[in-house]
């Protein structure tokens, strides 16, 4: 992963830039030089003044317009009033480092507000990162020799968008019927997906195929695509109407980032084991082999063990209407796997599938130390953690 | 590509890791005018700050409830709400009410038979009859 130099801009985020007295309050506000004016028809109001001349002739006052403004979001003053922000900042058990306006942020989505400066797009962006290294590191120091393919799927298991929203939901945070500034900042905050509506297309993948169909190999997903080996879309951020799951998404990501602004890394890795890799999977029905034995014969021949031996252990019933086997693979003396079925090539490929996840599962054990560890102060020297070549057919 | 993977999501387990409070919000319903609503009245004028201090995972609203008996009513993280009426009881009766509330998590209650309850696979696994020996008839 790319090694993010957050100490640069995490202290242009918190110092506030020297603006002038009408701009809409904030507390973490970006550098947007570099960046176009956007037009917007609420805060940006007075700044188009000048150039604005009313039917009437007359100059609109200022005072007025600023009090009649309607901001996309909830102002930041509305975060002290919020019972349920306040609940729910105690609810996750955050330190009173992170503060409340930022906890309101990180509940509004970019299609509930656009403007950069009040949504969570920085934070999941800067979340998503931190959370996708931890969970990385930690899937690849634990399950070492996991195929690409499973890698992804436990990634995305952890991860991704489905188990986020669960996340989300089990902190108790609801959604807001329509994104406002009069809605309460403890909701979730996006413009929802219509019944029957259709997703907007993001405007093609940042992959350079040419076509669709092109096939996307293990190792072009693993340069060009996300962590859990899916397209990434040329337009980052978009004001488009976006289903409930990625709003939940980016506010989990944008509460680790936030975590980590105002925290520091060893609180968000913690809020990252504690609420994401605490959660259960059974890594083992990741797994969906083509052909298993062929797999299991490849294997033996890399790895240099005996021809694979598929040997009956023990049958019942041959004659009869369910039979069963049990059948034990032998490389050798070695049982390598062992699978019982009603047909005796049911069977072995069900000892063919035992062996391989009983590879693919190897694990140095749960406590493996992970690259991450090695940030906290007086951490012991780095020994390099045994990572396995990869698949064994591809 | 001869292994493919599954997408699943993983299933949360409370409490190992972090733990949430299953109580989002207690509602205190009273009456300025019952005698039902006495015990409830003076909770409220009393003991609300500290238990609210105590639990600031726990969202309180009060609201008056005119010429009805008092209610607490909670909600949790699973959708479900729980209501108890609480007339005529003291302040503490009233407050042990509301601690069951916040403790409870939202689900129907029900006889508890086993002794664990885990989606952890078996240590032990299932008992095969095709191993060990089996029986010989």
């Amino acid at each position: 992963m790319k090694r993010l130099r957050l100490e640069r801009w995490s202290g242009q985020l918190f110092t506030a830039r020297s603006t002038p007295a009408r701009i809409r309050p904030c507390c973490l506000r970006q550098q947007q030089a570099a960046l176009p004016p956007r037009i917007r028809f609420s805060s940006s109001a007075a700044v188009l003044h000048d150039d604005l001349i009313m039917e009437d002739g007359e100059e609109l006052d200022e005072e007025s317009s600023t009090s009649n403004t309607n901001y996309p979001s909830p102002p930041l003053e509305a975060a002290f009033n919020s019972s349920k922000l306040a609940a729910l900042h105690a609810r996750l058990n955050l330190s009173q480092k992170v503060p409340l306006q930022t906890m309101a942020r990180t509940l509004v989505d970019p299609s509930a507000d656009s403007n950069a400066d009040f949504n969570n797009a920085a934070l999941a962006n800067l979340g998503g990162s931190i959370m996708s290294y931890h969970v990385s590191e930690w899937l690849l120091c634990t399950y070492p020799r996991l195929p690409m393919t499973v890698l992804f799927a436990a990634a995305y298991a952890y991860s991704g968008p489905k188990t986020l929203q669960l996340v989300g939901k089990e902190w108790g945070v609801e959604t807001a019927a329509a994104p406002g500034e009069e809605v309460d900042p403890g909701y979730l905050q996006f413009s929802k997906l219509k019944p029957g509506q259709a997703l907007q297309s993001q405007g093609g993948s940042i992959r350079p195929d040419r076509k669709s169909y092109y096939r996307r190999g293990i190792s072009s997903r693993v340069v060009y695509d996300d962590e859990f080996g899916d397209t990434v879309s040329k337009q980052a951020e978009s004001d488009l109407p976006l289903p409930t799951e990625h709003a939940y998404a980016s506010f989990v990501k944008a509460v680790v980032g936030s975590v980590y602004l105002h925290s520091g890394s060893a609180a968000a890795k913690t809020f990252v084991t504690n609420h994401i890799l605490s959660r259960y999977l059974q890594i083992a029905s990741l797994f969906q082999f083509k052909e298993p034995v062929r797999e299991l014969s490849r294997l033996c021949a890399r790895e240099g063990f005996e021809y694979p031996v598929a040997r009956i252990l023990s049958e019942t019933g041959r004659r009869s209407r369910h039979p069963v086997f049990v059948v034990g693979i032998f490389s050798g003396k070695d049982k390598l796997g062992e699978g019982a079925g009603p047909s005796l090539g049911e069977a072995r490929t069900r000892a063919c599938v035992h062996a391989l996840k009983a590879w693919y599962l190897y694990s140095p054990g749960a406590n493996v130390r992970v690259p991450s560890e090695m940030e906290a102060a007086g951490a012991k020297e780095w020994e390099p953690v045994h990572i396995d070549i990869g698949e064994v057919i591809h | 590509m001869v292994v493919q993977g599954i997408r699943k999501a993983t299933v949360g387990q409370n409490g190992v890791g972090a733990f949430i409070l299953q109580c989002k919000r207690l509602d205190f319903h009273y009456c300025d005018w019952a005698g039902s609503s006495k015990g409830m009245n003076s909770f409220l004028k009393n003991s609300l700050t500290k238990f609210a201090a105590l639990n600031p995972q726990v969202e309180i609203t009060v609201s008056p409830r005119p010429r009805r008996h008092p209610v607490i009513r909670g909600t949790y993280i699973n959708g479900r709400e729980k209501a108890i009426c609480v007339r005529n009881l003291t302040k503490e009766q009233v407050l042990q009410k509301a601690e069951l509330l916040r403790d409870a998590n939202g689900e129907k209650l029900k006889k508890v038979t086993k002794p664990v309850k885990s989606i952890n696979e078996s240590v032990r696994g299932v008992w095969s009859p095709y191993h060990d020996g089996g029986i010989h008839v």
